[in-house]
């Protein structure tokens, strides 16, 4: 007689760790692969069993166990590597040069500017992006030119299910080669598929050319914030953006007519849960990743401004194309301010890891990372000796 | 000509049902009505067929209550008619029942119960002899395919000599089993409808039809009662065969005596054991059964379901104690029988060699190794949904906008072919945890809704079929509405009473008589109780899941939706295939990560097939009926469909 093995059902343990954990991003990384998993207004659904070990969901989803050193390894130059921020290769202030672009972007429009030229260069055929949806709130979108990209431009800060749109692109001839922008979960996604990737969809998986991470210090659950919008009668077709000025302490949402401020205390309950456990603020896991600029006093000034940071030899590459062909203004940004930014990503990891421990009770057990990591460590240490020195 | 018509004399193969309705022609009937329901159907089916040539009014009514309602009239014209139902059908029946034996019937009336021992077609093996009992109405069984035209004809006579209604009861084994019946006579009919009230209130056959003075009323209906024992004392329906002086005496009726018979002689007892096969079961004859009972010490009951004759027996033993002594009783009481399930031959057997203290020949070695060998091959079969019926594809809609909704909602299931979604979860794809009577569904529906105030704060869902609808939904529905049951409702209209063989339903234009008739629609009823309704085709899977997901989101009261598609077996789409559907091999997944062979493994239409070799699914033709959902739900897009050709 055989000993039954308890199997490792990868639908169901990812069930049980991340959705029902209340760790799941809403990333997508775990939808369009198959007929099991959907997005349903930013939650993710099982809508029948699968009984498969070895599944790519699980593999892929961010909130699962991951060795992060040896996709590390993979991605980036050992040389590079900091703890706080991940690798860098250059950190720049950064905006779009054509006047026309920036009217609709979030910060500088680095962003759209570098898809842009991307597209307009070849090096990718198809860039995936966030697109209101009348029903789902935030959802990928596929775009093959700059008035769709700029269209689609500018920060919406609820989650967008964007892998989700990958997963159902990858393989297709039709979209070619492909860039990705994305938040610091939906990164680390991408980033693991490179890891994981089984053999037969390694090929598929190759089409990724292009990652462009969005700093990211958390994300609104949709139904919350969309709540919170209807207690205020804005009606969510109406906001043309959103934003945080620096120094203010609240969220902004312009609209045709006018813009509302809500003080960011208030805007704590919207906070999509998952966020809590996230440790990462600069999508550490991208090619280049992009964030405001928010430095100095001028926030007006600044405001048209994205900070900048050069990961990869590909995002090198971008860059130094992007100057040379005239479609970015980039300068190198003061230390104070990367120092700045380092303070800040180890405020996030700090608290995540505390938010991670008391959900597991123990600091042995901390869910989707391995306390072995060394940078997993390096901030655990701080944060034993913090406890201690109060 | 309907076989049904054949002359006096003629020797015709009738089904059991067939012999009912014989008889009931040969009594001379006008009119007959009941609701389909297994294994009753047959009856005022075939009797629709020859309404033109015996001038009979046939009709499916809306439910058994209604069908008795119907048959009474005719009763109370002077007129003979016959009711026609399953067990379930006397219980919703059974409020009018109730006051018709209490004020008593003209024209000769027959109630037939086809039941169902075993449950091989129902949700319950009930019995309503139980009913015949507590209303105090002769009962007739009948034992073999003549006796059941025979008993049936009688029973008209034996209605109109006591003025009440008689039941008679019917199980599968002698519903659909067949056998040879010599046809009587078919009568010219001269009776003519006429209903005459102005009597005194104690004469059931010219006063008003009402139950009161009840007491005075009730007296003479159990003195009536009296003369029936009396006509059953010398009936020859009960019969006697066996030995003069049994070792063992068995009671049995209905086909529980071909059991009895049978299992006699595989054990070689015909000589030692004796049956008394009644056919008039209740009241029973007490002078006769004392002459019986005194033949021997060990009695014997075999019946179906219940210990219902055995506990009448026992009782009139134990008043005749002093003139037949104590006896030895078998039955469902001593556990010598199952009181649940349906019996057979071999039970019969067992039972009586425990009794006889003899062992039965076992099988030989060889016979039981090849048995062996062949149950081993025999494909394990699951009952499932029809491959392209349309309740698979709705129970997957309203499984999928449940699980999309995400707050556990729940459906309240009904009877009808989409029971199997409770019976079987994995054919309702997990959706339905309550099955109960026809109609139910919704009322538990409108219960559970209002639980939100105890923190049930999920979406509730009822189901129903076409037919069910008009049956006993429509008040639950009424309550649901009114007393602000948040409800999803989902009518899977099928166009026809599907699981019983498609008998028309108030929502057809047709009529049993094939009459043109006004069809009653559901969405205007359901929209004149201030529902909302909104009807879809539950083959268009994205449109059905929106407006699903959408009315579970919604607040508000019932919100109703109509799923249209007819029934895979219906006489308009049998054999007929809307597309052709294929798998494309190169793109089917299999059982790989992406899709785990969803097709076969979890939609699981009986067409669809998994190549265990090649690892791939596959489309049986011959099975499929083309409705094309697999391709829907396919998310590969390797299950394509075209138009078929021979649409
Ligand atoms: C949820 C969220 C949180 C953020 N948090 C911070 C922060 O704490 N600090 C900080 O400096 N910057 C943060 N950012 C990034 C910042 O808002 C800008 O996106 C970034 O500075 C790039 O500016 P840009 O002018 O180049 O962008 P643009 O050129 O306007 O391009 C923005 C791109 O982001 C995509 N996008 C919009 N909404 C989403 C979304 N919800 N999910 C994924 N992609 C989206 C758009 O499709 C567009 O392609 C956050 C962004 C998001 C979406
Ligand atoms: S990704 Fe693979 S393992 Fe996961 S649910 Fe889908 S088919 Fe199953
Ligand atoms: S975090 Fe992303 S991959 Fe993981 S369960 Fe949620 S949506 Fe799926
Ligand atoms: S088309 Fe598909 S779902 Fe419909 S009957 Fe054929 S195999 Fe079954
Ligand atoms: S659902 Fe499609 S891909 Fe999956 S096994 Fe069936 S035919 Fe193949």
């Amino acid at each position: 007689m055989t000993i039954p093995v308890k199997k490792f059902i990868s639908q169901k343990i990812l069930k049980k760790e991340v959705l029902e954990s209340g760790l799941c991003t809403g990333c997508g990384a775990c939808v369009g692969l198959c007929p099991y998993q959907v997005i349903y207004h930013d939650r993710t659904v099982q809508l029948h069993a699968c009984d498969l070990e070895n599944g790519k969901c699980y593999d892929y989803c961010p909130r699962t166990s991951t060795d992060l050193n040896k996709l590390r390894n993979l991605l980036f130059d050992a040389g590079d590597m900091s703890p706080e921020i991940g690798a860098m290769k250059g950190y720049y202030f950064s905006r779009a040069t054509n006047p026309q672009l920036r009217e609709n972007v979030q910060h500088g429009g680095t962003v759209t500017a570098l898809m842009e030229l991307a597209l307009l260069e070849g090096l990718i055929d198809s860039a995936i992006i966030s697109s209101p949806d009348r029903e789902f709130g935030q959802s990928g979108l596929v775009v093959k030119d700059k008035v769709e990209l700029r269209k689609n431009a500018g920060s919406k800060f609820t989650v967008s299910p964007t892998v989700a749109v990958f997963n159902q692109l990858e393989g297709t001839k039709d979209a070619g080669n492909i860039g990705v922008v994305a938040t610091a979960c939906q990164a680390l996604a991408l980033a693991k598929m490179k890891l994981k990737s089984v053999k037969e969809d390694r090929g598929k998986i190759d089409q990724l050319k292009l990652v462009i991470g969005l700093y990211c210090g958390w994300a609104f659950a949709a139904q919350k914030f969309n709540d919170l919008m209807g207690q205020n009668d804005i009606a969510l077709e109406s906001i043309s953006g959103m934003d945080i000025p620096a120094g203010k302490n609240s969220l902004e949402i312009y609209t045709a007519t006018g813009t509302k401020s809500f003080p960011l205390s208030d805007m704590q309950e919207c906070i999509r849960n998952a966020c809590h456990y996230c440790l990462d603020s600069t999508a550490e896991y991208a090619d280049i990743s992009v964030g405001a600029a928010r430095f100095g006093d001028n926030w007006e000034e600044m405001r048209h401004w994205n900070q900048m940071i050069v990961r990869t030899q590909k995002g090198r590459d971008l860059i130094d194309l992007a100057i040379k062909r005239g479609v970015l203004e980039v300068k190198e940004a003061p230390t104070e301010s990367l120092l700045q930014l380092k303070k800040a990503a180890v405020e996030k990891k700090k608290a995540a890891l505390q938010n991670i421990i008391r959900k597991s009770g123990s600091a042995k057990n901390l869910l989707y990372l391995d306390c072995h990591d060394p940078v997993v460590q390096m901030f655990l240490a701080k944060q034993i000796s913090n406890k201690k020195s109060r | 000509m309907s076989k049904l018509l054949s002359p006096a004399g003629a020797k015709v193969l009738f089904m059991g049902n067939e012999a009912i309705a014989r008889g009931a022609l040969e009594a001379g009937i006008s009119v007959a009505a009941g609701y389909p329901g297994t294994p009753s159907s047959e009856v005022i089916e075939r009797l629709a067929g020859v309404a033109q040539e015996r001038k009979l009014y046939v009709e499916w009514s809306v439910n058994e209550k209604v069908a008795l309602e119907v048959a009474a009239a005719a009763s109370f014209a002077g007129l003979r008619s016959i009711c026609v139902m399953k067990q379930n059908g006397v219980n919703v029946a059974s409020d009018f029942l109730l006051h018709l034996t209490a004020s008593g019937t003209r024209g000769g009336l027959v109630l037939v119960t086809c039941e169902d021992p075993g449950a091989l077609s129902s949700v319950n093996e009930g019995e309503s002899r139980y009913f015949a009992r507590m209303l105090e109405i002769p009962l007739l069984e009948p034992s073999n395919f003549q006796e059941a035209k025979d008993l049936t004809k009688w029973a008209f006579e034996l209605s109109e000599a006591i003025g009440n209604v008689v039941m008679l009861r019917s199980v599968t084994r002698m519903s659909h089993a067949s056998g040879n019946v010599i046809c009587g006579k078919l009568p010219v009919k001269t009776r003519e409808a006429k209903f005459d009230y102005d009597g005194s209130v104690m004469d059931s056959q010219t006063g008003p039809m009402i139950s009161t003075p009840v007491v005075a009323k009730h007296a003479l209906h159990q003195k009536k009662l009296k003369d029936v024992e009396a006509l059953f004392e010398k009936s020859p329906f009960n019969k006697y065969v066996g030995p003069a002086k049994p070792q063992l005496l068995i009671i049995t009726s209905s086909a529980c005596f071909l059991y009895a018979s049978e299992a006699l002689s595989m054990l070689n007892l015909q000589k030692r054991v004796g049956i008394l096969n009644l056919s008039c079961t209740l009241p029973l004859p007490p002078k006769l059964l004392k002459k019986y009972l005194r033949l021997t010490n060990k009695i014997m009951i075999v019946e179906e379901v219940l210990p219902f004759l055995e506990e009448t027996v026992k009782v009139l033993a134990a008043g005749m104690f002093a003139q037949i002594g104590g006896k030895t009783f078998y039955g469902k009481i001593d556990e010598t029988l199952p009181s649940f399930g349906e019996l057979n031959p071999d039970i019969v057997a067992g039972a009586l060699t425990k009794i006889f203290k003899i062992k039965r020949k076992s099988l030989p070695v060889a016979y039981t190794k090849e048995l062996q060998k062949a149950a081993a091959i025999v494909p394990a079969r699951e009952m499932t949904f029809c491959a392209g019926c349309p309740h698979r594809a709705s129970f997957w809609n309203i499984s999928n906008a449940i699980a999309l909704d995400g707050r556990e909602g729940f459906v309240c299931g009904d009877i009808g072919c989409y029971a199997m979604a409770a019976l079987f979860p994995a054919t309702g794809y997990y959706t339905t945890p309550t099955l109960h009577s026809m109609g139910s569904g919704t009322g538990l529906a409108s219960g559970f809704a209002k639980l939100d105030v105890f923190g049930m704060n999920k979406p509730i869902l009822a189901v129903c079929g076409d037919s069910t609808f008009y049956h006993a939904v429509i008040p639950a529905l009424i309550n649901a509405q009114h007393n602000r049951a948040d409800i999803t409702f989902v009518v899977m209209d099928n166009a026809g009473t599907a699981m019983t063989g498609f008998q028309p339903h108030p929502g057809l234009p047709t009529s049993a008589l094939k009459e043109v008739v006004p069809a009653v629609e559901i969405a205007a009823i359901c929209k004149a109780i201030g529902a909302k309704v909104i009807i879809s085709d539950p083959f268009d899977l994205a449109a059905t899941s929106k407006i699903l997901t959408t009315f579970m989101a919604e607040k508000g009261s019932v919100k109703v939706l109509i799923l249209r598609q007819a029934c895979a077996l219906s006489p308009e789409k049998k054999g007929k295939k809307i597309f052709d559907v294929k798998v494309n091999e190169d793109l089917c997944m299999g059982d790989s990560c992406g899709c785990n062979r969803l097709c076969t493994r979890i939609f699981r239409c009986p067409a669809l097939t998994w190549d265990r070799i090649k690892k791939k699914a596959a489309v049986d033709e011959v099975i499929c009926a083309g409705c094309g959902v697999c391709y829907s739900i396919c998310p590969q897009k390797a299950i394509t469909k075209t138009e078929a050709a021979s649409k």
